[in-house]
């Protein structure tokens, strides 16, 4: 999960002794802002969003006319940037820049290992750095870091500054910290600076990228608030969806994001989900969503997700689709939870009869269970083809495809 | 010894979190179908319960002392919460155990890196997080790979599936199985970020192996894990036949940061695209033989014009017909 810039000033620099800008960060231009637009010479002002690139996208900036400093602050408080709309905005004191380097900390699967990435050249996208002027540090033992090591690291690289070298060993040896405790992902400093504070130079972090794990001792859900990883808000099928799996954990059905098309997804497995997704794109199907049903969920849960997936307007086709379940009941989640769906929603009159349907399933119970959903296409009158593994997995889609043309006359999209 | 390091007919196994209902579902299972695999399995305040085929410890320590099954026990299979893993895995390389299969998902990325450095130190064997388990027909089963009835999928041959996906593990053997080719070992990996036994581990495990005939790889976005292997063939050092299909390639059409199926198959900051890894290793199949399957289920004629040979016969109907269908 990433966090807002000011989030990581505030539960996270702050502990870990990473020198920040002095810093207010608010959704309206309140007393707060004004007193401290009032105090500064000048101030930096960011909108506050999670996606990257904002100096290039208009987002950040410096303001010395105290007059301008409210109005740019409203503006960049309520902007979009690449289509994400501002939380608010932070209001930064405008640094006195000497230099700019680049630091980050990271996992490198490479080493399998943490990894410290540092340049002197910092200040522009990392991808436009020149790569060797990038150096990286790999911490081969993460039970013993020090600033030796780092000075080590630095002298290594052929760094410019030697009056640097301790605060800076020490600063990095704060920010491999704040990423080793808080379980980060990433830890992103980019522009690090040297700022002139009256005669003396000082190491001021002007940035902060902080992704955590979202699998860390103790959930970052639970501590900053779940955010959507679509850079939009969740859609209201999507929320449902998170519903299903709450307070209860057998299996998981509650996976759903929802996209632009018109054929529905029901595919089970990570690996299983993927792959049918990717080539029902391939095949020029365009689908309406993504879902990852699995670990053998109960009947109501398959029975809950299935009408969720089928009440997106719109839809012309719908795959429903995995491997051999190793553990996941057929005739649980298909044979009772996806029929009764079905059953429901013709009783209701909410069953779209032109749908065209393509099954391919295995696993514990799959015969008992794939026979309960042909007599419940029969009863209902569903269109569809049922497939057990005897067709490979991926050519579902392309079935499904076959099946569309034929008989709804569906125009598959041209995929280059 | 018969069968590789992962699992073979010395294998005795020792199951952490013993009773818990995947573990217990596990343990009866693999009762059934490979008696005696199991030697025992440890859960905190269960030990000396009798509510499974095999005896239960409160401690590993007691389990690997005991003088019925200690001896035997050299393998360890880990069911706990995902905060718990660490210490049971620290549990069983304290323990002496050296071979261990981390089934838990969504384990701590820090407590991952921590058990990496402690089993590179310790010279173990440690595959997942989120495992799915190994099987080797010729030998046995690890972890509910397969399932009840994992003849579906499963017959002895000369393929190694190696897959991140659990699920795919096994839908892969059984593409194989109907089209003629049987297994030797499929292996789970996991598609954690910090994976404690890579293909590139296992290619190197295995290049020796006469019982390999060809390698089966199933990738996803995320990391550098197939990127290694495809540098590993480059250098010659693995030089049998290898199928690869990387799924993900449609996320680099989303999005970024859209996370979807496993925790490590994230594209994020361009990095560890499936079009990358795809490239890589479709640059190592100029020199050396190597086929990067486009879609999924061309993995079999990718392995067909390796000149891998069939282990049997092929079963499958050239056009398959559905089992049911409501269209006129």
């Amino acid at each position: 999960m990433k966090l807002y810039e000011h989030e990581a000033l505030e539960s996270i620099y702050r502990k870990f002794k990473i020198a920040a800008p002095k810093f207010v960060f608010a959704t309206e231009p309140n007393d707060k802002v004004r007193e401290f637009i009032e105090k500064e010479p000048a101030v930096v002002i960011k909108s506050m969003v999670l996606v990257g690139k904002r100096g290039k996208a208009g987002a950040v900036k410096v303001v010395s006319d105290k007059a301008q400093a409210i109005e740019v602050f409203k503006d960049l408080a309520t902007r979009e940037v690449y289509g994400e709309k501002s939380i608010g905005a932070l209001v930064e004191e405008k640094l006195d820049i000497k230099k700019e380097f680049y630091l980050s900390v990271t996992y490198s699967t490479k080493d399998r290992a943490p990894a410290i990435i540092f340049s002197e050249h910092g200040g522009m996208d990392v991808e436009e750095i020149n790569p060797s002027l990038i150096h990286t540090h790999v911490v081969t033992d993460v039970r013993s870091v020090y600033p030796y090591q780092i000075r080590k690291f630095l002298v290594g690289i052929g760094f410019s500054d030697p009056e640097l070298l301790r605060p800076l060993s020490e600063m990095i040896v704060n920010v491999y910290r704040a990423f080793w405790e808080t379980e980060a992902r990433l830890l992103e400093i980019n522009p690090l600076v040297v700022a002139q504070v009256g005669d003396k130079q000082k190491l001021v972090a002007a940035d902060a990228v902080v992704l955590l794990d979202d699998d860390a001792s103790i959930s970052p859900a639970v501590r900053y608030g779940a955010r959507g990883g679509m850079g939009r808000p969740l859609t209201q099928r999507e929320q449902d969806a998170i519903l299903i799996d709450q307070g209860d954990h057998r299996g998981k059905a509650g996976s759903y994001v929802e996209l632009d098309g018109d054929v529905a997804l029901m595919t089970f497995g990570g690996g299983g989900s993927t792959v049918t997704a990717e080539t029902a794109i391939e095949a020029g199907l365009r689908i309406a969503n993504l879902t990852d049903i699995g670990g053998n969920p109960p009947a109501e849960k398959m029975y809950k997700i299935a009408r969720i997936i089928l009440s997106k307007p719109g839809l012309k086709g719908v795959l429903v689709c995995g491997g051999t379940a190793s553990n996941t009941r057929i005739d649980v989640t298909l044979g009772e939870g996806l029929a009764k769906a079905l059953d429901d929603m013709k009783a209701e009159g909410v069953l779209n009869p032109d749908l065209v349907w393509a099954v391919r399933r295995s696993g514990p119970e799959y015969v008992k269970g794939l026979k309960m959903l042909h007599e419940c296409f029969v009863r209902n009158g569903i269109k569809g083809e049922i497939y057990d593994s005897q067709l490979p997995i991926t050519e579902a889609p392309l079935r499904l495809r076959e099946l569309m043309v034929k008989l709804i006359g569906y125009k598959p999209e041209e995929v280059v | 010894m018969k069968g590789p390091v992962y699992l073979n007919d010395k294998t005795g196994v020792v199951v952490i979190g013993a009773t818990g209902r995947e573990a217990s579902q596990v343990i009866r299972e693999s009762e059934a179908l490979f008696p005696g695999i199991v030697k025992a399995g440890v859960t905190p305040g269960k030990g000396g319960s009798t509510e499974l085929p095999v005896p239960v410890f409160d401690t590993l320590f007691q389990a690997v002392s005991d003088p019925k099954v200690g001896a035997l026990i050299n393998t360890a299979l880990i069911y706990v919460p995902p905060v718990s893993v660490l210490d049971a895995v620290m549990e069983c390389l304290d323990s002496g155990i050296k071979v261990i299969y981390i089934i838990t998902e969504h384990v701590p990325i820090r407590d991952s890196e921590i058990i990496y450095q402690e089993k590179v130190r310790r010279g173990a064997v440690i595959v997942g997080g989120t495992s799915l388990g190994c099987f080797v027909p010729s030998v046995g089963r690890i972890g509910a790979i397969g399932g009840k009835d994992p003849s579906i999928a499963f017959r002895a041959g000369g393929i190694v599936v190696i897959s991140k996906s659990g699920g795919l593990t096994v839908t892969t053997a059984e593409m194989f199985k109907r089209r003629g080719w049987g297994t030797y070992c499929a292996l789970a990996i996991g598609g954690d970020i910090i994976s404690n036994t890579t293909y590139a581990d296992v290619l190197m495990e295995l290049k020796d192996d006469p019982n390999v005939k060809g390698v089966v790889m199933l990738g996803e976005p995320g990391g550098s894990y197939e990127e290694q292997a495809a540098e590993l063939i480059q250098s010659g050092v693995f030089k049998k036949p290898v199928a690869a299909f990387i799924s993900g390639r449609f996320q680099e059409r989303m999005p970024e940061g859209v996370a979807f199926g496993h925790a490590g198959a994230i594209v994020e900051r361009g990095m560890g695209k499936a079009s990358d890894k795809i490239s890589r290793l479709e640059a190592a199949g100029k020199n050396h033989p190597v086929k990067v399957a486009f879609y999924y289920h061309e993995l079999v004629s990718a392995i067909e014009s390796l000149g891998v040979p069939r282990d049997f016969e092929d079963s499958t109907a050239a056009h398959v017909k559905p089992l049911y269908s409501t269209v006129g």
